[in-house]
């Protein structure tokens, strides 16, 4: 019998009691294993199963999955292994049979991948997550069965970091434990080897932080950490598990916005920026993974060498102020800004269009205003490239960005460069050509060339244009005859520039094509562009060619030399046309050499130059000819920008029509859509299919309405000006129909940071808009309800009314003397004394020269009640009779008077202030705010400075609601600024209000008050430094603690009733005004 | 130019040296006609177009000898010698008794002394009141009887008249352009003068009178003069007054002394003209653009 067999038979009867297959699968087993184990070792295998059945009442079922799961065991398995293997399943089963079961299940597979070695380990493993209770040990076993899968993935170590993730979880929600551990093979299976290691890392740092976004990390993290360059995805796992261990506030946020913005950094950037924030993390992770998340908008404006000394610049406020190096890396801070603009070489339009605005005006002596290309492009009326400077005649526009070259003043010199070639060819008349005009310099051939008959052009340039068969070339030849003529006239007109623009040209002709690849024509063309840029040495031309190549070029420097009329760079057009016409557009097949211009001086052009003028009488306009290849345009210059007269001449055109139509003239030859049209069509200078989609008639349908549009609405110039208000709401009056909405105008205000010691860059919009006018009910009851408070505070204010001379008395120069220092002066002569010379008195005018606004608060908070001293019920007596009369005649007083809110004292006393300063004359303003949010101040209109008071502001005072919250800082503000738009000597600024500003995130929370009553403060100081005096008036006997605060040296007044008003204000407006 | 340490009565001052003056126009013909027939003349323009240097230079010319070709032959019409000249330059508390005179005391009580205007009146001069919409508006008292038929100065305080001497002409001037419109001159006293409009001159002129009042040669002049057109043409849009040429002709003087061209356009032109910064740096363009 075999030594199973003998086992079998001997340990039979122990499995009396247990179901049949666990019997069954024992016989199997014992034979199966049989012929790898030697009769010892199979009975001590015998034993193990024996024994885990004894263990405890289910023990059994781990004992089935001992027996079936040793024969699957692999042949090469050692016999120490299957010993580990009853050892391990004992020890568990011990624990709990069920978590055997798992681990013996899976153990033939697991142990296939892991190797026999790490058996112990990876039991240890589940032991781990097993506490004793049903949902750790469901766990436990489920990481037993995933075991097989898992390990066909990831290493052991890595199972390790695993379970220590799973069993951190495990602690807060078994489920999301669970959860992760069944995505587990997958997440880790799309990462890469090396990387599994610091993500599980990281995972164990957010699970001890911050639980809950472990989820969230398992199910989106690995996009993220595959956006970071591979070698230094460690390193940024490792700086984002910092933040989860110094703080426990949105670790992921913060490692999926880095991880976001990695992406949009050049991998091999990454590296400089993760070291960057390694330096930032011991002094505040946040600040480090900020700066990450900003990389790529501070990579913008700086060069990834430069992001050093910015990043530097930061560390150090960070090391003095947490907060502020925090706010200076989450690009929240002025400073920030200021040290990316120094150390940018970029130069951003709308950081120089206001210079450059008056630079362009200056130089050409008209309204010019500045715009960025992609504002040109967006009409829709020709223009279609937005990196290209451009001018439509009354505006220059030019590239959004420059970044050229490594140095902000070179970039500046290319963006003046760029600019001035704009402007010169409006100064030097590029638009005003007249076919007519005799040239100044050329012989006029225009009039011998013979015109369509039936030809009806709508421009001059147009006209002249119609003279070539060939637009293109004509148009191409034209623009860089024009540019010639510009260049040169720049570079005579502007020595300062000369340099600048020299080096642009020689760039230029450092990024030509080569030329003997192209076909002749286009080569005489590309010839002639280099002579243009002032670069003769650059030109090559085949032998043969080489007489029209250097008539060419003798064209062009005449239209450089001094005089040069636009009608001149028409004539000149006329000739290179015809040379351009003589050669053949083929490409040059022989092996001709291709030689330079050799030094021609400059008698030898002028003698070329007649050499032309003699062909001048028989002009003839060359056709296309057969066997060519099509002609294509030289690639343009950057400097020079796109050139379109017959445009601009359209437009100016069309500008003249629209005025003279509003002046009710109708022009004497108004365009008709025809020509238009047809001038569309011909032109060389739009190219329709790029412009707009759509079908041919369509288009120009849409182009011709574009045009006719931007020709009836002149760009004006405060358009150009940045600092204007941008309007972002226009009056719906189009139809007549609807009510006209309120226009809103939007500024934008820094905002104090007090932590940070810093602004906010541009962090509150306030939105300006004309209150809603309601009745005058209001006004004229409270006139009504006060009338003795009126008259007397009429009467007040009269009295401070000054008079318009005052006599000056003890001068040393007036215009009389005075009599009684006279006396004494001649009394200290006689007794010899030295006499004073002060004996003479003047007249002296006085000027009063006062503007206030009042900025009344419309949060919600004035909704309340003003507390009355008399209503307090004295509660001394417990006489309840007492207290129902005095309740009673409380009642009754209510009823009589309804408790009066802080807005309603609020809106009297502007009445009563109204009164007052129409008395005195002062200039005033009166506006109220509220809002919600940094993005939404709402900041009303009653009455403007330049506004007279009248009907329109009694009515509007009536509209004085509690609305939202009290974002105090950019009403001031705002007040501020339209105090200071004002000429006034003396100007104030009364702010009414309850004294406590709150908004939504006006401070860390609705509850914090400090942030909101520092950057008042701030406010108001910024008033003082203005020249501004400030006061606060404040309805609110609680409010008196934060005026304490934010008026520390300012004037604050706390007014408990109307009453006390008139008798408070001519002495607080005294004080204030003189 | 007049010898230093010179002390002289206001009415004694006389301009003994021709003046350089470029005419632009014919505004030595009109105001030699407005003196022969006395009446008042009102010079309108920007500051430094040269208003004063052009009364000063008509002093003189009134002042030499003038041969006047009559019918009967060659005869001397005026020998009265050089003209005196009174310049006041007024502001904002200039007031009647600051031109007419005051009483000054005295050891033994109070003496009069005549104030320019009446020194003018008295000697025949030809008084200029620079700017004189700045002055007080009491001004305005005596400025009326001395300028119509009566040609009378008031002495309120001596009680006295004083007929004007014949040679006397009031001048004034006045510049339209930065005075708010509280100071615009009133019409009852602006239409007892001819008035004589100053522009500012063109390149090539400026050109001339910078070169000559600058010594610097006409190349660099020319720069300046462009330069003084291109700063102009920001009037009103940033700048309340164009850039003067007198402004430019010390700019040209700096350079004359070696300064460099940019650097004496910046001190000259840019920072004087202006302190908004941005409208400095667009001048600096300028600037920048048109000196190498």
């Amino acid at each position: 019998m075999s030594v199973a067999g003998g086992l079998i038979a001997r340990n039979r009867s122990r499995f009396d009691g247990f179901p049949e297959p666990l019997l069954e699968s024992y016989e199997a087993s014992l034979r199966a294993l049989e012929p790898r184990l030697t009769p010892t070792q199979l009975e001590s295998w015998s034993q193990g199963g024996l024994d885990l059945m004894a263990i405890s009442l289910r023990s059994w079922e781990s004992a089935a999955e001992y027996f079936k799961a040793g024969p699957q065991l692999a042949e090469a398995t050692p016999w120490d292994t299957y010993e580990q293997l009853a050892r391990e399943a004992g020890d568990l089963t011990e624990q709990s049979a069920p978590l055997a079961v798992s681990f013996l299940r899976s153990a033939p597979d697991t142990l296939s991948h892991i190797g026999p070695n790490h058996l112990a380990q990876w039991a240890d493993f589940g032991r781990r997550l097993y506490k004793g209770n049903w949902k750790s040990s469901s766990l436990a076993a489920q990481f037993y069965d995933a075991g097989p899968e898992l390990f066909s993935t990831i290493r052991v170590s890595h199972a390790g970091r695993l379970v220590l993730f799973l069993d951190e979880l495990a602690r807060h929600s078994y489920e999301l434990a669970a959860a992760c551990l069944t995505s587990a093979p997958d997440v880790l299976g799309r990462l890469e080897n090396t990387d599994r290691m610091p993500f599980l890392t990281f995972g164990v740092e957010l699970a001890q932080t911050s639980w809950a976004d472990s989820r969230l990390y398992f199910d989106r993290g690995v996009p993220l950490i595959q956006r970071v360059h591979g070698p230094v995805r460690e390193r940024y796992l490792t700086l984002a598990a910092q933040v989860a261990r110094d703080h426990s506030r949105s670790v992921f946020q913060y490692f999926e916005d880095a991880a976001h913005a990695l992406g949009e950094v050049e991998p091999d950037d990454h590296g400089p920026v993760i070291e960057l924030a390694e330096q930032l993390a011991p002094h505040s992770a946040y600040a480090a993974m900020d700066f990450i998340s900003n990389a790529p908008e501070v990579l913008e404006k700086v060069r990834i060498d430069e992001l050093a000394a910015w990043q530097n610049h930061g560390l150090g406020i960070l090391a003095s102020s947490k907060e502020g190096g925090e706010a200076y890396f989450r690009l929240q801070s002025s400073r920030g800004e200021e040290v990316l603009d120094t150390l940018s070489a970029r130069v951003e339009l709308s950081k120089v269009g206001d210079v450059l605005r008056l630079y362009a005006k200056a130089l050409t002596g008209t309204n010019i205003s500045i715009h960025a290309s992609a504002v040109l492009t967006e009409k829709g009326i020709g223009w279609v490239d937005e990196e290209r400077a451009s001018t439509d005649g009354t505006t220059i526009y030019l590239p959004e960005v420059m970044e050229l070259y490594r140095g902000k003043e070179e970039n500046f010199a290319a963006v003046k460069v760029f600019t001035t070639h704009q402007a010169a060819r409006l100064e030097f008349g590029s638009f005003s050509f007249s076919f007519d005009r005799p040239a100044t310099l050329f012989e006029d051939l225009r009039p011998t060339i013979p015109e369509a008959p039936d030809a009806n052009p709508t421009t001059e340039i147009e006209r002249f244009f119609d003279l070539f068969p060939d637009r293109t070339l004509a148009s191409d030849i034209h623009k860089i005859a024009e540019g010639a003529r510009i260049d040169a006239a720049i570079k005579r007109h502007y020595a300062g520039i000369r340099r600048a623009l020299t080096r642009m040209q020689r760039e230029e002709l450092g990024r030509r094509p080569e030329l003997s690849e192209l076909p002749l024509r286009q080569a005489f063309v590309e010839n002639l562009l280099r002579v243009s840029l002032d670069g003769l040495d650059a030109v090559r031309w085949p032998a043969a060619q080489r007489d029209t190549v250097s008539n060419g070029a003798a064209v062009l420097q005449q239209l450089m030399a001094e005089n040069a009329s636009i009608e001149d760079t028409a004539e000149a057009t006329l000739r290179l046309y015809q040379l351009a016409m003589s050669i053949k557009n083929e490409r040059e097949e022989g092996d001709e050499e291709w030689d330079s211009l050799p030094d021609m001086d400059q008698e030898q052009l002028q003698l070329d130059m007649s050499d032309l003028g003699g062909e001048g009488a028989a002009m003839e306009m060359g056709e296309p000819q057969e066997g060519d290849v099509e002609y294509e345009s030289p690639q343009d210059i950057d400097f020079r920008g796109d050139f379109k007269p017959e445009l601009v001449q359209l437009l100016m055109k069309l500008r003249d029509d629209a005025e003279l139509g509003d002046a009710g003239q109708i022009s004497p030859e108004q365009l008709t859509e025809e020509q238009l049209q047809e001038l569309l069509e011909k032109s060389a200078e739009i190219d329709l299919d790029t412009l707009l989609e759509g079908d041919l008639q369509n288009t120009t349908g849409m182009f011709l309405s574009n045009l006719l549009k931007e020709a009836g609405t002149p760009t004006l110039d405060s358009d150009a000006q940045s600092d204007q208000p941008l309007s972002d709401l226009s009056t719906g009056a189009e139809e007549g129909e609807e009510p006209l909405a309120p226009i809103v105008t939007t500024y934008y205000y820094d905002e104090w940071d007090f932590r940070a010691q810093d602004y906010k860059p541009r962090w509150c919009a306030v939105k300006e808009a004309d209150l809603e006018e309601g009745e005058d009910d209001f006004y004229e009851d409270t006139l009504k309800e006060y009338a003795a408070l009126v008259a007397q505070t009429r009467k007040q204010f009269e009295l401070m009314k000054p008079e318009l001379f005052r006599k000056i008395k003890k001068l040393s120069d007036g215009e009389d003397i005075e009599l009684d220092p006279a006396i004494e002066w001649m009394i200290d002569i006689r007794t010899g004394v030295s006499p004073s010379d002060k004996v003479y008195w003047r007249r002296n005018k006085v000027d009063r020269d006062v503007a206030i606004a009042f900025l009344l608060d419309m949060s919600a908070s004035t909704d309340e009640e003003i507390a009355r001293r008399d209503q307090q019920y004295d509660d001394s007596d417990d006489d309840p009779r007492k207290y129902l009369s005095w309740w009673v005649t409380k009642r009754r007083q209510e009823l009589a008077a309804p408790p009066k809110r802080i807005i309603d004292l609020e809106k009297e006393a502007t009445v009563l202030l109204i009164t007052a300063l129409e008395t005195i004359g002062d200039d005033y303003g009166i506006y109220g705010f509220s809002g919600y949010g940094r993005d939404n101040v709402e900041f009303y209109v009653l009455k403007d400075f330049d506004e007279q008071f009248g009907e329109t502001t009694k009515k509007r005072i009536d509209k004085v609601t509690p609305i939202r919250s009290t974002r105090m800082g950019p009403a001031i503000r705002h007040a501020i600024h339209k105090l200071s738009e004002t000429e006034a000597k003396v100007r104030i600024l009364v702010l009414l209000s309850d004294g406590r500003p709150q908004d939504h995130g006006y401070g860390r929370d609705r509850t914090e008050k400090e942030y909101a009553i520092h950057d008042t403060k701030q406010a108001l100081n910024e008033a003082k430094r203005e020249g501004i005096t400030p006061f606060a008036l404040t309805v609110d006997r609680a409010g008196h603690d934060y005026l304490k605060t934010m008026c520390e040296d300012m004037g604050y007044e706390v007014v408990g009733d109307i009453e006390s008003l008139p008798r408070r204000l001519p002495a607080l407006y005294r004080s204030l005004t003189e | 130019m007049a010898p230093g340490g010179l002390v002289l009565a206001a009415e004694e001052f006389t301009v003994r040296e021709e003046p350089y003056y470029l005419p632009l126009g014919d505004e030595i013909e009109l105001f030699e006609a407005a003196f022969e027939q006395r009446i008042p003349v009102l010079l309108k323009g920007p500051t430094g177009c040269g208003k004063t240097r052009f009364v000063e230079y008509m002093s003189w010319r009134l002042g030499r000898p003038v041969t006047h070709i009559s019918q009967g032959g060659e005869a001397p019409l005026d020998d009265e010698g050089p003209r005196p000249f009174v310049t006041v330059a007024c502001h904002e508390d200039l007031t009647a008794s600051d031109l007419v005179g005051r009483y000054l005391l005295d050891t033994d009580g109070t003496r009069w002394i005549d104030g320019p205007l009446t020194r003018a009146v008295k000697t025949g001069a030809i008084c200029y009141l620079d700017e004189v919409v700045e002055a007080r508006k009491d001004t305005t008292v005596l400025i009326h009887p001395l300028t119509d038929y009566r040609r009378l100065l008031p002495i309120e305080k001596l009680g006295q008249v004083v007929e004007a001497a014949d040679g006397f002409l009031l001048v004034i001037s006045y510049n339209p352009g930065y005075q708010s419109a509280l100071k615009d001159l009133k019409h009852s006293t602006r239409q007892r003068f001819i008035s004589v409009e100053f522009t500012y001159p063109t390149r090539e002129q400026e050109a001339e009178i910078i070169s000559h009042e600058s010594g610097v040669d006409l190349a660099v002049s020319v720069e300046l003069a462009k330069l003084g057109e291109k700063v102009r043409n920001l009037k009103e849009h940033g700048l309340s007054e164009g850039v003067s040429t007198r402004l430019l002709i010390y700019a040209g003087r700096l350079i004359e002394r070696g300064i460099e061209p940019r650097r004496a356009a910046q001190v000259g032109v840019t920072w004087a003209l202006t302190d908004d910064l941005e409208v400095q740096r667009s001048i600096e363009e300028v600037v920048t653009s048109i000196f190498e």
